[in-house]
């Protein structure tokens, strides 16, 4: 794959990811908010999967579905990172070896 | 009773449908809507001219195709089902159960678009599922607090 596939691949599910999280954030009922922080909330999310939805639709129109499908493994490696990252929460041993495994397969699916 | 009232009353009475809505088979049912959903969204989108430059990087053409449609179609069900199956069933075994479609969607993709999916590929998918798998405690964390 080129590296602009790759970088595609990845970006597609930044996109799916945080419109993830913005979504759960807009319906959790245990954090109540005013209904604008809501719809707000909701839009960007939206949003965000729309991109997500419309690069992966460009991906699929040039690169095989079984070369590509295998990036949604990121989907729980992105989340943990974000933890990580933003919570700053301590990833331990397992996280490692799940993050070291997924990339790992993702090079192979990719050459 | 008429037959159609009879059919009403079978299809409401309890136990009859109930296999449908059980969570695990609903994972299996969410995974093969997602794999037909990208199978569809493939279609669509090798139905439809690329855009020239830039513009190809998002794929905006396969919006014309009516496969793309009924992938979306699919693809929404997929979710649905899935939101249903979080509902009665936790994230620590809901997740590593609709990872089947790590399987689904190259066997679906070889089947009916005709990819060849070679050994390197398996392996590295083999590689991927076997990572989410060691992801899943810390996943259902961050999941938790993100």
């Amino acid at each position: 794959m080129t590296a602009l596939a790759i970088f595609l691949c990845i970006a597609a599910q930044l996109f799916l990811v945080s419109g993830q999280i913005l979504f759960k954030h807009a319906m959790n009922e245990a954090e109540p908010k005013p209904l604008a922080a809501k719809v707000r909330l909701l839009l960007v999310g939206v949003a965000s999967q729309a991109v997500w939805f419309f690069l992966w639709l460009g991906l699929l129109q040039k690169w095989e579905l079984s070369r590509i499908f295998p990036f949604e493994g990121l989907n729980p490696l992105l989340l943990v990172m974000c933890a990580w990252l933003i919570l700053k929460e301590t990833l331990t041993v397992e996280s490692w070896v799940g993050i070291a495994l997924i990339t790992a397969g993702l090079t192979l699916v990719a050459q | 009773m008429s037959d159609v009232a009879q059919l009403a009353s079978t299809v409401r009475r309890p136990g009859v449908l109930a296999w449908f809505v059980n969570p695990y088979v609903q994972i299996i049912n969410g995974a093969l809507l997602d794999t037909c959903g990208e199978i569809l969204l493939k279609k669509g989108a090798i139905a439809s001219p690329t855009a020239q430059g830039w513009l190809s990087v998002v794929g905006l053409t396969p919006l014309a195709s009516a496969w793309t449609w009924i992938g979306i179609v699919s693809y929404v069900l997929s979710l649905v089902s899935w939101l249903h199956v979080l509902r009665s069933v936790p994230l620590s075994v809901a997740f590593p159960l609709i990872n089947v479609v790590h399987v689904f969607v190259p066997v679906g993709a070889s089947i009916f678009l005709h990819e060849h999916v070679s050994g390197k590929r398996w392996l590295g998918i083999c590689l991927i599922v076997l990572g989410v798998f060691a992801i899943i405690k810390p996943l259902v964390k961050a999941e938790e607090k993100l």
